[in-house]
């Protein structure tokens, strides 16, 4: 089995569940209270995709940065050899999904090859929910980016989304 | 300079640093010892594999290799510490140089900055809390203002179906009470007593049913602020004696005394006369209804304590009313505890269509009571502005 590396940037505005989704997959936990990322912080997970017939080991370096606007002047200095990127909104805010095509463009014009996926998060929190999955869809599809309603809290659709991206890296 | 005082200033401003060779392999490693934990057994190991937080800026440490950029830094790097929490770092990476200034690698300063950013990130917590809870809010005020707007679309379609029902209640009223007039006349012919008393008992329903239709038209012209007034200079001493005539009757049959007195040298007041005199006649049936038979109901006209104001005051020695009846009394369809057990039928509006009709004027209305000491009704009505009039005592 091969082995390869890549950076993927975890992208959106604040308080979407980036940093939870990124624990949801990486260690498969889940924290209630809200924390404000500064800065970034890198986790390393390894997948097995299929490539060509054969596994390939890919170590997916997630990157999650803040989503404050505080940082949005220093995030394009963290979005250096990005080959990919998820793209996180939340269903119960539907500006969050009006501001991905800000964080997509500011990653293309650095890292033009970079695959994108889109995650509405907070699928848990139907009873709030502000977005449809066809406003989502629509969304994405301006992205030309696949999309997954996720829940970090309780895992759905979790590892497929990151899956996914790992499966549009290695292709 | 002395190695013992670089050393001292990297422990104190808690700076680990590695230097590398050109291809980036780490050869020496030192500085802050708690500092240093953050990142692992460096040495030997690619600067990359320590700091994955350099990927994607390779061709920018070339450039600091190459002399063509003097440093490249990253700010606010998270690292897990051994305890589990969060430290912030901030990486700078500089050329280093031989003794003959030729550079031969790069050196990877980090700096614990954890104090400072600690402080930042609950700063910019609570400031994200708060944009949270903004959102919440706005999308609860849209949610508000909606079901606002179809509570207000609901209530005009209940004032309309309220306009509606009273004036069609309304218009077939006139004739039945006319006919049952003409019938007791015995315009058409002499009755027996017992058809006197049916007859009687027809025309003093249809009476009522004539009030409440009334009170309803009321009620659905004020909520749709259609009353308009007739604002003249009236004599309210004049007006208040013509409404204690028509009452007479009523007052009669319980053998209750109406006293009526005036301030002297009242001035006109500024009101709608009809509508002035609905009022006047509102209190005092009220006052009536609720008083014991042979009691005394007393009128009087006053100037009012406010300024540029005449008061009138009804006063009665009924039951009086709890504090707590107080706070609902001039409410829509509000009737008190002890009026509904006292069995003296009424829809709640008369108070309410009073209180109106008194603000409409720009006056005001209010009581004193309590329970077993009757119950004094107070309304104001602006003065004319024109000279006073010889008062009636």
């Amino acid at each position: 089995m091969t082995g390869l590396q890549r950076k993927v940037c975890l992208l959106g505005d604040f308080a979407v569940g980036k940093t939870s989704l990124m624990r949801r997959f990486v260690y498969d936990l889940f924290n209630e209270k809200y924390i404000t990322t500064i800065g970034v912080k890198v986790s390393l997970k390894s997948v097995a995709v299929p490539r060509d017939g054969e596994a390939v080991e890919l170590t997916l370096m997630l990157w999650d940065l803040s989503g404050s606007e505080e940082f949005d002047q220093v995030r394009a200095s963290y979005l250096r050899g990005a080959a990919g990127a998820i793209l996180v909104c939340d269903l119960t805010r539907p500006d969050t999904l009006a501001d991905l095509p800000q964080y997509a463009n500011q990653l293309l014009s650095l890292n033009p090859e970079a695959r994108l996926v889109v995650a509405a998060n907070k699928l848990d929190l139907s009873d709030q929910h502000q977005l449809s999955s066809t406003q989502v869809a629509e969304a994405a599809g301006k992205l030309n980016a696949p999309f997954y309603l996720t829940s970090a809290k309780v895992g759905t659709e979790v590892e497929t989304l990151f899956r996914h991206l790992g499966h549009l890296l290695v292709a | 300079m002395d190695s013992a005082i670089a050393q001292l200033i990297l422990e104190d401003h808690k700076i680990a640093y590695i230097i590398t060779d050109p291809h980036f392999r780490t050869i020496e490693v030192g500085g802050n010892a708690n500092t240093l934990q953050t990142f692992q057994a460096c040495e030997g190991r690619s600067l990359f594999t320590c700091f994955p937080e350099l990927v994607g800026s390779e061709d920018l440490l070339q450039s600091i290799l190459a002399g063509e950029l003097p440093r490249f830094q990253l700010t606010s790097v998270n690292r897990e510490a051994s305890e589990g929490q969060t430290v912030y770092l901030t990486m700078t990476t500089l050329p280093c140089r031989d003794l003959a200034g030729q550079i031969k690698g790069v050196v990877q300063a980090v700096v614990d900055v954890t104090d400072v950013v600690a402080l930042e990130q609950q700063v910019t917590q609570r400031r994200n809390e708060l944009r949270l809870l903004q959102g919440k809010l706005a999308r609860q005020n849209q949610d508000l203002a909606a079901a606002n707007a179809e509570l207000k679309r609901l209530d005009e379609i209940k004032s309309m179906f309220v306009s509606i029902a009273a004036h069609e209640l309304r218009t077939p009223l006139t004739p039945i009470y006319g006919y049952v007039e003409m019938l007791l006349q015995e315009d058409m012919g002499s009755l027996t007593n017992k058809q006197r008393e049916s007859l009687e008992m027809v025309s003093k329903n249809v009476s009522r049913l004539v009030t409440i239709t009334d009170h309803l038209l009321d009620v659905s012209r004020i909520e749709a602020g259609r009353i308009e007034l007739v604002l003249r200079p009236t004599d309210l001493w004049g007006l208040v004696n013509k409404v204690a005539a028509e009452f007479q009757p009523q007052l009669d049959t319980q053998s209750q005394k109406l006293s009526l007195s005036a301030a002297p040298l009242l001035p006109l007041a500024l009101c709608d006369e009809a509508r002035a005199a609905q009022i006047v006649g509102n209190l005092v049936s009220n006052a009536s209804k609720y008083s014991p038979p042979e009691s005394e109901i007393t009128l009087r006209v006053a100037p009012a304590q406010e300024e540029g104001f005449l008061q009138v005051s009804v006063i009665d020695r009924g039951g009086g009313i709890s504090a707590q009846d107080q706070e609902g009394l001039f409410s829509q369809f509000f009737r008190t505890a002890s009026a509904r057990l006292s069995g003296v039928r009424g829809a709640g509006l008369g108070l309410y269509i009073t209180r109106s009709l008194v603000e409409l004027h720009g006056g005001c209305i209010w009581l004193d009571s309590e329970p077993g000491q009757g119950s004094s009704f107070h309304v104001t009505f602006p003065i004319a502005g024109e000279p006073v009039t010889p008062g009636h005592g």
